[in-house]
Parts: structure tokens; sequence; C-alpha cells
């Protein structure tokens, strides 16, 4: 008898509970929460978690519930994740995938329903190419590696480089191929161009091929271990050139692995705590230290500026439709975000490139090169 | 008469499934179709790639290769030209396959290209490696697959590199899949059943007797290899257009070991172990999914650990390795006969069953 009590009142709790609350509105996340890049999701949900306790988790007078789906960094689940999101969960925007690959397979799902859907660091050119329904919060990868030939001709001075790009990588691959292009056309000489693979241990091939050309800059558009090696092995070598980088390289790993090797390496990034100016920003680094004890970065805080930009979409549609959304969203014009200011145009979210440089073992702040 | 009424059950199990694609196809959404298909890309790839490991004997881990050279040959052809140009802005896609691409009509000739492109492959990683054996095979076959991988990264004006080829049609739907399943498991199962299957088992059991019979091994190696070749090249084109995009990560060695599992849970050596498990292992991936997702009970909040259902799925291969060590379904086969004769209640001897068609 008490057990039947103790379940109608369970049921009762249920029912009261679901009647009270407005019906939410549901913003899908996909992430990468398990599987081989895992610490992105990872840091990509950590930055969502912070951004809720920050802003009001409410739009249109309805609270907003963020469901998320683990996609094992794989891509047919990630496809098969965004079908559930809209299907069962009835989602009105994505946030996700963290990586490209996946967000090419789950991108194809949501333009076919006409869901918009947005990735934070998802920089592949691909993504949003042709796309209508394909956000991204951060830059693309061929605009920052033109930031970067700029940066190196016209701040650091040089004519000639070398490029030492990771060929099992999208991302440095394009970076370093925009970066061949827009340092030519400026005027400048590439003096070498080689390749790396993703887990290689010993550069010395290469690096013996770039301290022959004697280049005024080496630019490595790698993720922080491999960065974190060649700096180590070019010093090692006696390469003398500045080493320039991406936001590859923004990882408190690299000043670990290379120690004083990566003292002076620059590198392109989203976003630097100093550059931070913004209220909402300075809010944010202050919640994540608190909420996580640690450092943020940038893949939590591009996670929340898309949870930011698709929040400010739905209040401006003033309707939960999906393709209103999406048409909000592409009309985003200087919104204020945890990096700055966004402005959105095809898809491809207008933001500064910060340039950091390791100085006494910490990343620096250094300029900020805004877009034209 | 027996053989009649086979005939007979096989034509009416057709008609069944042709029967509940056609239901399906109109009335299951469109999550519950994508893992339909996706369980039926599983099945054509543990089918074929339990051919190799289960009835040959012979330890492969070379079908992520297969799959990504079926995969990618399917995209070359049917990518539309006007996406190739635009895909392919780092370094212009080579002659001939800028200038032409299949129309969607054309698909089983695209498949079947895919197929026999991967089988090629297969037989010229088979030619050095099948004289190898045990550990040697298996170390030689995942070279090749790792070659796949860092052919694909690096020849761009191919594979667009590590950045991947988007936009192909979505043309792989529960036809296509089901189809293609249907099909493998039959000719793989009477490949199986003739004298070249039985050379296989012959050469799996004793592979010296095999040889002293007069069973040429390496030829029977390699007729097995070229064949799960074929059929693995087909399902890794279907994998691709289903998610309409290829990139070298996208066949790494994890999925020869989501096929290992297959078919080790299956089974090695049974085709219905290979096809269940498979339809299995895509379904309880999803459902699984629940012991995830956060729960509000009003007074109880539990809030999700993401990476939950690993760990479940785990504990469940773990179990059945300990409580089934040969797999779910050992050696045994699914038959008519058998049914039939569960249908009567009467049991059919052990060694019928293995041969019976």
């Amino acid at each position: 008898m008490r057990r039947i009590i103790l379940l109608t009142v369970i049921a009762l709790s249920i029912l009261s509970m679901s009647a009270i609350a407005a019906e939410p509105i549901k913003i899908g996340v996909n992430m990468e929460m398990t599987g081989a890049v895992a610490a992105y999701g990872q840091m990509g949900w950590e930055g969502l978690q912070v951004a809720s306790e920050l802003i009001p988790m409410e739009v249109l007078g309805r609270p907003i519930e963020l469901v998320l789906v683990d996609n094992k960094s794989d891509r047919v689940e990630a496809a098969t994740a965004t079908t559930r999101l809209i299907e069962r969960d009835k989602v009105v925007a994505i946030i996700g995938t963290m990586t490209s690959g996946n967000m090419l397979a789950a991108g194809a799902i949501a333009e076919n329903y006409k869901v918009p859907m947005i990735g934070p660091s998802t920089t592949n050119v691909l993504v949003t190419q042709g796309k209508k329904f394909s956000f991204r919060a951060c830059f693309r990868d061929d605009y920052q590696g033109q930031v970067a030939a700029r940066f190196a001709y016209n701040e650091l001075g040089a004519r000639t480089a070398a490029v030492l790009s990771d060929i099992n990588q999208d991302y440095c691959v394009a970076l370093g191929k925009e970066f061949v292009n827009e340092f030519k056309r400026l005027g400048g000489r590439i003096v070498a161009e080689q390749y790396v693979r993703t887990g290689d241990q010993d550069f010395s091939a290469q690096l013996t091929i770039v301290k022959n050309a004697n280049p005024d800059v080496l630019y490595v558009p790698n993720y922080y271990t491999e960065n974190a090696l060649i700096a180590i092995q070019a010093k090692a070598l006696g390469i003398k050139a500045p080493i320039l980088s991406g936001d590859g390289a923004d990882a408190p790993e690299l000043i670990a692995i290379g120690k004083d090797a990566v003292e002076g390496l620059m590198h392109t990034a989203f976003w630097h705590e100093k550059a931070a100016t913004n209220e909402l920003g300075k809010q944010y680094v202050e919640a994540y230290r608190k909420k996580f004890n640690k450092e943020p970065n940038a893949f939590g805080v591009l996670a929340a500026d898309s949870l930011l930009i698709v929040i400010d979409a739905i209040k401006r549609a003033g309707s939960t439709d999906p393709v209103k959304i999406r048409d909000a969203m592409e009309a985003t014009k200087d919104l204020d975000v945890f990096t700055g200011k966004v402005t959105i145009q095809n898809g491809d979210a207008i933001k500064s490139v910060v340039i950091r440089e390791v100085r006494n073992g910490q990343f620096d702040y250094l300029t900020t090169v805004h877009p034209d | 008469m027996k053989q009649r009424t086979h005939l007979l059950l096989s034509i009416a199990s057709i008609v069944l499934l042709v029967a509940i694609i056609w239901w399906a196809d109109g009335n299951l959404n469109a999550y519950y179709t994508r893992i339909a298909n996706t369980a039926a890309i599983y099945i054509v790839a543990a089918v074929s790639y339990n051919l190799i490991n289960g009835t040959v004997g012979a330890l492969s881990l070379g079908p992520n290769g297969f799959m990504a050279l079926g995969g990618y040959t399917i995209a070359l052809l049917m990518l539309p030209v006007m996406q190739k140009q635009m895909v392919f802005f780092l370094e212009p896609l080579i002659w001939p396959f800028s200038e032409f691409s299949l129309p969607p009509s054309l698909y089983l000739v695209g498949l079947i290209i895919s197929g026999i492109v991967a089988a090629i492959g297969a037989f010229l990683i088979g030619w050095p490696c099948l004289r190898l054996k045990g550990d040697y095979l298996a170390i030689a076959t995942f070279g090749f697959g790792e070659i796949i991988f860092v052919l694909a990264n690096n020849m761009l004006f191919l594979t667009n590199g590590a950045l991947g080829i988007k936009g192909l049609p979505e043309l792989t739907n529960l036809w296509w899949s089901w189809g293609m399943a249907a099909a493998t498991i039959f000719l793989i199962k009477n490949i199986v059943n003739s004298s070249y299957g039985r050379a296989m088992r012959a050469v799996r059991d004793n592979e010296v007797a095999a040889e002293a019979m007069g069973i040429n091994v390496t030829r029977i190696k390699m007729l097995a290899f070229v064949t799960s070749g074929f059929f693995g090249g087909i399902s890794g084109a279907l994998m691709v257009m289903l998610i309409s995009t290829i990139s070298p990560t996208l066949f790494m060695f994890t999925m020869t070991f989501n096929l290992l599992i297959i078919v080790v849970l299956g089974g090695l050596g049974s085709i219905t172990g290979a096809a269940v498990t498979a339809v299995l292992f895509s379904v309880l991936q999803e459902v699984l999914r629940t012991v995830e997702s956060p729960l509000n009970l009003g007074f109880i909040q539990w809030p999700g650990i993401p990476g939950m259902r690993m760990v479940v799925f785990s504990i469940l291969l773990i179990l059945m390795m300990l409580f089934y060590r040969r797999g779910l379904f050992g050696s045994w086969e699914f038959s008519w006969e058998w049914l039939l004769s569960k249908l009567r209640r009467k049991e059919v001897p052990q060694c019928q069953q293995q041969t019976n068609k």
C-alpha cells in the first residue's frame, strides 16, 4: 500500500512539474564528448555551462533547454545524432559540432530539415560553402592564414618565409596554403614548403631544409604537440627565424612541452583574456576560473558565443520557427559576445584576430588585427 | 519436395522484406530510417569481413582500407561536376574525374565500380600478403589500411586531402542499403556453401591437411580476400553516400575494430551471427543513449554522463564474452530446415545444420 502511495506521489509530482513550467525552447548540442577528439567537445560543453549561468536562459518568455548528445567524434554518429535532435527532441537550432569533418556530415542533415546549425570551432572552408543552414562562430582557416601572412609581412618585416604544415589535418593544410598565397601576393617569397604528419616526433629532415633556406619567418600552423617539438628541434638546429603559428598552438601543453624553446613563439588566436575588453568576456573568464578551477580556453568560449548568437537570433526572429531563426542568424550584426563583437556573413563569423606571444612561460597579448 | 518448400520460403521471405522496406520507407521517421540504413551497411561490411576472418580463418585487419577505396571511388564518380570545382580549391581535381559525374540513376553502376576498385586493391595487397600466416598477415593488412589513409591525405588532386569531399547526393536509402545487405548475404552464403567454401573451411581447420588434399591454399585465400574486398568496397560506398561526405578519418582503424567486435561477438564464421550482431550493434548504440541523457523526476535530478553508453556497451561485451565464448551464434547458421524442425518440435542432428542449404 505504501508503495502505491509513493508511486502516486512520484507520478503526480512529475505531472505537476511539467504542467507548471512553460514549454521550454530546446536547443540541441551535438558534441564530441567521447572518442578521438573528446577534449574539444568537453571544453565546448564547459563553455556552454558557464554561459548558461551568466546569461538569462530565457527567451520569448519561455525557458531555454540545452539537449546534449554525444557524437563519439564519429561522422556517422554525428549525422545520426543530428537527426535524433531534430526528429525526437524537436530542437529549433543546434550548437555543434566542434570539428569540421563531423560538421560536414551533420550540416547536410540540418540543411535537409532547414534547421540552423552553428559550429563553434569548425574552421574548414567547406563547412559553410554553399550551405544556408550551416554557421560557425569562429573565423575560417583561409582568413586566419591570410592574417598571419599579413602580420609576418607588415609587422615582422619578413620577406622570405618557410612553411611546415601537418598534412593529416585539414585545418593545418588550409592555413599553410592560404599563408603561402597571401604572402606571395604581398610580394614575399616562400623559400621552403614542407609537410609533417600528426604524431611525428622527429622533424630534423624538414628543419634542415628550412635552415638551409634561411627564412625570415617560420610558419607552423599545426597543433600544439607538433609545434612544441618543432620549436625544440628548430632551436637545437640553430634556426633563428621567429616562429609563427595558428590557434592550434593555443594550449598550456605547448609551454609544458616546449619550455624555453617556445619562448617568443607567436600565434594567431580567437581571443585573449586581456583582449577581452567587454564586460561579458571578463565575466566569462571569472566564472570559468571559479567553476572549473583552470584557465579558460578558446573552444569553450566559442561554444558560449554560439549560444549567444542563437539566443539573440531567436529573440530577433520573435519566433521558434527554425527558418526564421536562420534568417535572423544570418543578419547578426555587431552582436556583443564573449570574445568581442561578431557579425555574420554567409554563415561565417567576421571577428578580429588576436595575436599572442609566449613570454616568460605564459601566453601574452601582442596585438589585435581587425577585419577589413 | 524439400527443395521446393525451401524455395517457396525463400521467395516468401524476399516478398516480406520488400513489403517491410516499402512500409518503412513511407512510415518510419528519418531518425529510425537512418539507424536502419546504418545497420544494413554494417551487415554488408561485417558479413564480407567474416568471410576472411571466420570462414578462411585468416586474421585480416584491413577492411577499413577496402571501405575507403570504395568510398573514394563512389565519391569521385557521383559528385556533381559543379561541386567538384567548388570543393577542390586547394588543388584542382585531375582529369578525367573533373569532367564527368554519373547521374543518380546510375548509382548501381557506381556501387559496382567501387566494389571492383576495392577488389583490385584486395588483389594487389593479397598477392604478396596471403603467403603470410597468422600475426604476420594481420600486421601486413593493418599496414594496407594505414597506406590507404596516408595516400588519401597526400593525394590532394584526387581526394582533396584532409579537407575531404562534401556535397555528395544522399542516394543511399532503405532500398539500396537493405537490398545490398540481402544480396551480400545471399551471395556470400552461396560461396560458403559451394565447393570453394568447403575448401575455405578446410584451409581454416588445417592448412597443411588442406594442401595435402590438393587445395591451392593461396588461391582459395585470394578468392575470399577479393570477394571480401568487393563487398567491403560497396559497404564503404553506401556509407559515404549516406552521410554525403568523406575524408580520410572516416575509415580509420576504429572501423576495423567495430567490425571485428561484430564478427567475434556474432560468432566467427557465422553469417547469421555477423548479420544479427551488425543490427544489434547499430541499434544498441542509439538505444543506450538513454543512459546518458539527463533525468528529471522532480525530486531526483540525474545530470547525465556523456560516454556512459560506451561503458554499458563494454560491460555487455565482457559479459557476452564470459558466457558465450564462441560468440552469440557460434558457428550456427539459420536455415529453413532448422526453422521447420523447430515448428515441428523435432531436433535436427548437429552435423546437418552445418551443411544444409
